[in-house]
């Protein structure tokens, strides 16, 4: 963190690089999030500065769009039905390789348009690859139709949204001075730990000039990430262990109530 | 204050989960009962995943069955020999518990079905609770003592392979308990619950145990059955959670004893007609849940590498 401010502190004063036109420089207050008994969820702060070309025409638009795309993992969409009267789980299709994680937000509103031939944004540049259409569908076995397909695809994008996974918004960067920005970026409870690509792009222009890119990492540690890899490596182990945890808390209990009851 | 849950996945209110234990050992306590049936739907409820739940339920249930136990061991109130016995039938009702526990988690349905079960089971318990401690009011107005029976003879008796059941004064064919540790067995796999409440009226009236043996020995075998099924989670669903089962287990202990205290200075018909309309209450939360339309027909969940 403290480089990348020097790093930027270099280019405000324009000592590192003086005759620079364009330029577009980030940091974040983060290079890892950890997972510990703690962990309710963070906040991820993503700065930088930009600089317009003075050659540049008064009225050209430049604008800022962060994305971040989490670890891939494959998800199971489930769609309920009605059966005599109760809501069933029925469809299922299973997509693969699926952001766990998904934020893109830009100063200013882009066209799906601009966003297609940049091959940015969720699903956009992955649309036909990602469906595993040979589906588990359950029961009869029908065949999933175009228009069934695209509700399926809107759902696991409204889903994943409401959970907080997903999100698209166009006023959470925080414009300082002209050109300097910062946004905080809402890392919920619930996300997946691995890797974090977290890509910035200035945009003059509606045509993309500068890109950045940089990573970081969402990682268990301490007593999380020990239970867990124990649950997963030893589970036989681990099973007896919160046996005994328990029989050690029952027994306890009863013999401490035991002698608080006679005195 | 939040408490990050590794198996989970998510963090809760520390103090939720307390005052879950808390209230659940209470009542357990109070009545002297497992509260799996409470726990885990209540847990499901808070947003804990349906497989962690009952995985973890059972966990917590093997922490408040030994408390209970030993009170009954004291006063020599245990029929080994019959907890034995019915054992025997839950050790592969478990086994084939969880083999469609995992069936329901691959394909998908284990939400659904694990509503059905809760909703059929609460609605079960409630409305006979309160049937009953509305029975026992009504007769205590009316000044009715009420008689029953010590032994039941039926064709639990006229089955072969007869033990003797010294603690119990039976001479019994062992097929019936073994039966009905088989479907506790089940029960207790999929729903993540000890089955007192399915298990103490049919030692009564299946097997005819006299009463004052029948809840030691339902603790008893409940021990045994939960561990099992804890064991069989943690190693095949992977779903059992440390964490929550330890806040679980420490509150519902303290809860469970304070509910014995209670127990001996309140008035009980009173108080499990209440529990019963509780029991009731969390029933027609999970009918609605499965018969009002859901704002989100669509569900997702990350398929995890099955190791």
């Amino acid at each position: 963190m403290i480089k990348q401010l020097i790093i930027l502190f270099y280019f405000l004063t324009g000592v590192l690089t003086p005759s620079i036109s364009i330029a577009l420089v980030i940091g974040s207050d983060q290079e890892e999030i950890y997972i510990d008994a703690n962990f309710s969820g963070e906040e991820l702060l993503v700065f930088g500065a930009f600089f317009s070309d003075p050659s540049q025409s008064r009225d050209s638009k430049s604008d800022i769009l962060i994305e971040v795309v989490g670890p891939l993992e494959d998800v199971a969409l489930r769609k309920k039905d009605s059966y005599f009267g109760f809501w069933l789980n029925s469809k299922s299709v299973t997509f693969r390789d699926v952001p766990g994680f998904y934020y893109l937000s830009s100063t200013s509103e882009l066209t799906n348009e601009f966003l297609e031939n940049n091959q940015i944004g969720l699903l956009e540049k992955k649309k036909s690859e990602m469906i595993d259409w040979s589906s588990l569908t359950t029961d009869w076995g029908s065949v999933i139709n175009e228009k069934e397909k695209e509700e399926f695809y809107n759902a696991l994008i409204r889903t994943k949204k409401n959970d907080s996974l997903y999100k698209q918004a166009s006023d959470e960067i925080e414009i300082i001075d002209g050109n300097l920005f910062r946004s905080y970026i809402d890392i919920p409870n619930t996300v997946p730990v691995g890797e974090y690509n977290v890509n910035l792009y200035l945009i003059i222009d509606n045509e993309v000039s500068q890109e950045y890119s940089y990573n970081f990492m969402v990682t268990r540690v301490g007593i999380e990430e020990a239970i867990y890899s124990i649950s997963k490596n030893y589970p036989f182990s681990y099973g007896l262990i919160s046996l005994i945890i328990a029989i050690i808390i029952g027994w306890s209990g009863a013999e401490i109530f035991k002698r608080f009851k006679k005195v | 204050m939040s408490i990050y849950l590794p198996i989970a996945e998510l963090s809760v209110n520390i103090f939720l989960l307390l005052s879950l234990g808390g209230v659940v050992g209470f009542l357990s306590g109070m009545f002297g009962l497992g509260g799996g049936f409470l726990m885990t739907p209540l847990l499901i409820f808070i947003g804990i995943p349906t497989n962690v739940a009952v995985a973890t339920s059972a966990n917590q249930i093997v922490a408040s069955s030994i408390s209970g136990t030993l009170g009954h061991w004291r006063q020599d109130l245990v029929d080994f020999r019959m907890g034995g016995v019915l054992l025997v039938g839950a050790f592969f009702g478990s086994i084939l518990g969880i083999w469609i526990f995992s069936r329901l988690v691959a394909i998908g349905q284990i939400d659904t079905v694990i509503s059905i079960l809760y909703f059929a089971l609460l609605t079960g318990i409630g409305l006979s609770m309160l049937i009953e401690s509305s029975k026992v009011i009504r007769d205590r107005i009316r000044r009715k003592s009420v008689k029953r029976k010590i032994h039941y003879h039926n064709w639990a008796h006229r089955l072969p392979f007869k033990v003797r059941f010294y603690k119990s004064k039976l001479y019994i064919s062992v097929i019936p308990p073994i039966i009905i540790g088989f479907v506790i067995g089940i029960l207790s796999a999929t729903m993540g619950i000890g089955g007192a409440f399915i298990l103490i009226p049919a030692m009564i009236y299946f097997l005819g145990m006299p009463t004052s043996k029948v809840i030691g020995t339902s603790l008893f075998q409940i021990i045994f059955i939960t561990a099992l099924v804890t064991i069989l989670h943690a190693t095949t669903t992977f779903a059992v959670d440390a964490v929550l089962a330890f806040f679980l287990i420490l509150s519902s202990v303290i809860g469970a004893q304070v509910g014995v205290l209670a127990a001996n200075k309140l008035r009980g018909e009173e108080i499990r007609a209440l529990l019963a309309i509780i029991v009731l209450g969390v029933a027609t939360k999970i009918a609605l849940d499965l018969l009002v339309e859901p704002n989100e027909i669509f569900n997702l969940s990350v398929i995890r590498l099955v190791f």
